[in-house]
């Protein structure tokens, strides 16, 4: 399984670019995609679906051209989009399906396939009612299910967590973790603790460009030893914001004790532990 | 004042900007180019007897003017009545409520907003009847008074009043949108019957168009010098136009109380809008629904079992239309009120015992226009529902999701004319049979064709209602269903309609599957 993504761009207008001159190598495991708003994350996994067309590049699966021959690739996709929606006079099941028939699946196995989906994403016992009626969280899991109707062997995860409760991320991030074993998995998010954990390579987006791409350690590494912890009363913390890059602040007895990045200790600062969230702030900023 | 005007222009500037709006400018300026017929036409729009106007300003000024105000009346309606709704789906209207803007504010910018939509396509077609005027006078002075003074004592007070309306509606009946249409619908027809029975009773005409009529089959009368009542048509009649006689029609002199009445209509319109106002749900909508239905969101128990994603049974490949006919037959079942289907049965009782032309000529067309909401997003419910990435990302979208979707609305509307296909094939009736199931086809694929043509539902609705006015008027022109004319050569010309829908259907999808 290898997904090579080459020298993709999506333009809208003459200067205005979506995604610009990407290239990635993706294979088996689960590859955590990283960027603030408007970086081309959704652009990237709307092509790679096949929903979207690329103004220039490649796309190849398995030596074969995606951008073409969608079928092949929809074959075996399963996609849950950013902002799906749902017809609200179905209920789970007949969605379900409805989504399965749209795949070109079918058969005898597919009604215990949809019943021990809804089972483990906890909607059996609601899987009759109109999904109309659901929450926005149920309405996110149904999105999953679909998405795993076909027994996919690429799965692209667009903000998949929005909506869940902490709970059921946790329960999400164990399944991912389990399809990573026989497939590629694309998960994009804001949250960097639902990718740090669970990513085998991620790739940090911004301005439609690719910024980085590696194992999470390897990204980890560019700020070892530049992440400090410091002390500062409420005066001084609006012109430390000016000149640091600041990753966190939290309340301390009246003063804020303020995680930034620097290239060098500064006085009364205390070295910490790099993450990744503190490599994604410190990159997205610097470039 | 400033924050009123503010709320119109973005309002405004909002609807004209979407693609719909373009698409409806241009049917719009394509049918008010056939207001006035090119002088060799074989068919005409207002003629009094045998009598036709000369082609000089006044004739293109009035025509136009009172055209515009009939047909932009109609189908002007249909294309302002969801501004609310609007506000409703996209949610705005909930920021709104949170404002301290008045009802009475807010309602009375909606009625400007839908005034200026309209007067916008009303500034179109004036533009066209000059066009027209250059294009087909012969010698005849360009007097711009003549083009001016029924435009606006006539079109424009009326576009003022379907605007008022179309909020009227929206604030009562706007949930239910086929009561709206057919409500409208008929209440168009009583006012389009109103006869003045005298000169004061011309200020009670909302469309102001019977005086112009009356003034035009008194000039008649006077060229004929009878006192018979000469018989007026006002709409597309094809034939006859070689036989017909030209008189000079100079226009109209407006007495003050006619002027005037156009002006309290206008302040009556406020003063509705002001009374209506207090009543007005200030998109507490939600909760009202709940309360009605006990739809209340349900959220499910948080007993947890773990996902075994490896173990699942592995479904097989099956490409068969089959599991998508029945979900999109049920999606369309399914739609709308659950009353709507009595009148579906009352419709096809109807089909089934009401005498053959009545049923095929009357009932049919009446009965398939009720499905209206049904049809018109029979291809876009995926981009309304947000369910288009996955129907766009499915396998083989054309060829298998489009068809069942194209095949689900025909089976649809052949089921609700059965009792009638039943009846015409008893009788041996085939060209009648054939002629239902190429109409059905020809409806849906006309749905599907403008739905994806304009992403939006509106162009569809405004279209099929204007046909189905027609077929009420026994316009045999728009007769898609060979309610009148059921002949080998209407069956032809249907099909090759038909064959060009299919074409531009595919052709449409293919290219905005291909666009994303």
């Amino acid at each position: 399984m290898k997904l090579e993504i080459q020298n993709i761009s999506k333009r809208y207008s003459k200067n205005k670019y979506g995604l610009k001159d990407f290239s990635l190598t993706i294979e088996k495991g689960i590859l955590g995609l990283l960027g603030p708003n408007g970086a081309g994350k959704s652009t990237l996994l709307k092509m790679i679906a096949t929903v979207s067309k690329p103004s220039n590049g490649l796309l190849i699966l398995n030596k074969n051209n995606i951008v073409k021959d969608t079928n092949y690739m929809r074959k075996q996709l399963g996609f849950l989009p950013q902002d799906f929606g749902v017809y609200p006079n179905l209920n789970a099941y007949e969605f379900l399906e409805y989504m399965a028939a749209m795949k070109g699946i079918g058969g005898s196995n597919l009604k215990p396939r949809i019943t021990q989906l809804l089972e483990g994403l906890n909607l059996i016992d609601v899987a009759k009612k109109p999904i109309g009626t659901y929450s926005g969280g149920m309405k996110q899991r149904v999105g999953i299910a679909q998405a795993l109707l076909n027994n996919p062997k690429i799965i692209i995860f667009d903000e998949p967590t929005v909506g869940l409760d902490p709970e059921e991320r946790v329960r999400f991030r164990n399944l991912i973790s389990d399809l990573a074993n026989d497939c590629i998995v694309i998960l994009s998010s804001h949250i960097v603790s639902d990718i740090d954990s669970i990513a085998d390579q991620v790739a940090i987006l911004k301005n439609g460009s690719l910024i980085t791409n590696g194992n999470p350690e390897e990204i980890i590494q560019q700020v070892q030893n530049k992440v400090f912890e410091i002390v500062i009363t409420k005066e001084e913390l609006s012109s430390f914001k000016n000149t640091q890059i600041v990753v966190s602040i939290t309340r301390k007895q009246g003063k804020f004790n303020v995680r930034f990045i620097s290239e060098s200790p500064m006085k009364n600062t205390i070295q910490q532990q790099a993450n990744l969230e503190d490599a994604y702030l410190y990159l997205t900023k610097i470039n | 004042m400033k924050s009123l005007f503010s709320i119109i222009k973005s309002d405004y500037l909002q609807r004209t900007r979407s693609y719909d709006f373009l698409v409806t400018l241009c049917v719009t300026l394509a049918i008010a180019y056939t207001f006035v017929p090119e002088p060799n036409a074989n068919y005409s729009t207002i003629r009094i007897g045998n009598y036709i106007g000369n082609y000089n300003s006044a004739w293109f000024g009035y025509v136009t003017a009172i055209m515009t105000s009939i047909f932009l009346s109609l189908v002007g309606f249909y294309l302002i009545n969801s501004s609310i709704k609007t506000d409703i789906e996209t949610k705005v209207g909930q920021i709104v409520a949170a404002t301290s803007i008045s009802n009475f504010k807010y309602l009375f910018s909606k009625v400007l907003s839908n005034f200026l939509v309209l007067v916008t396509i009303v500034s179109v077609v004036f533009a066209m009847s000059i066009v027209l005027f250059f294009l087909y006078n012969d010698g005849a002075n360009f007097e711009l008074l003549q083009f001016i003074k029924p435009y606006l004592l006539i079109t424009i007070p009326a576009m003022f009043c379907i605007a008022v309306l179309a909020v009227i509606f929206e604030m009562f009946i706007g949930k239910y949108s086929v009561l709206q249409n057919v409500v409208f619908f008929f209440l168009f027809l009583s006012l389009m019957v109103f006869s003045p029975k005298n000169e004061n009773q011309f200020s009670l005409d909302i469309f102001g168009s019977k005086i112009v009529m009356h003034h035009l089959e008194k000039t008649v009368k006077e060229i004929t010098n009878s006192d018979k009542k000469q018989n007026l048509t006002i709409g597309y009649t094809v034939g006859g136009v070689e036989k017909s006689k030209e008189f000079e029609f100079n226009g109209i002199n407006f007495s003050t109380s006619f002027i005037l009445s156009r002006f309290l209509w206008i302040l009556l319109g406020i003063l509705c809008i002001g009374i209506i106002s207090p009543l007005f749900h200030r998109f507490n909508t939600k909760e009202r629904l709940s309360i009605k239905k006990h739809k209340v969101q349900i959220e499910a128990p948080s007993v947890l079992k773990e996902i075994q994603v490896l173990n699942l049974p592995i479904a097989k490949k099956n490409y068969s239309l089959f599991p998508l006919l029945k979900t999109e037959l049920l999606l369309l079942f399914r739609k709308g009120k659950k009353w709507l289907w009595i009148l579906n049965i009352i419709g096809m009782v109807l089909l089934a015992f009401l005498p053959l032309k009545t049923a095929h000529q009357i009932v049919l067309p009446v009965l398939w226009f009720l499905q209206i909401s049904r049809l018109s997003d029979l291809v876009i419910k995926e981009m309304i529902n947000k369910v288009h990435y996955f129907a766009f990302s499915s396998y083989k979208p054309i060829r298998r999701l489009l068809f069942s979707q194209v095949l689900s609305g025909i089976i649809l509307l052949l089921l609700l004319a059965l009792p009638l296909l039943i009846r015409f094939v008893i009788t041996f009736q085939l060209l009648e049979v054939l002629s239902i199931i190429l109409g059905s086809v020809f409806i849906v694929l006309l749905a599907t064709s403008l739905g994806i043509l304009s992403k939006r539902k509106k162009l569809f609705e405004v279209l099929f209602f204007m046909i189905a006015y027609a077929n009420i008027n026994r316009i045999a022109f728009l007769d898609y269903f060979g309610g009148f004319s059921p002949e080998l050569l209407y069956v032809l010309k249907l099909s090759s309609l038909i064959v060009f829908l299919i074409l531009s259907v595919f052709l449409t999808r293919n290219y905005q599957l291909k666009s994303n």
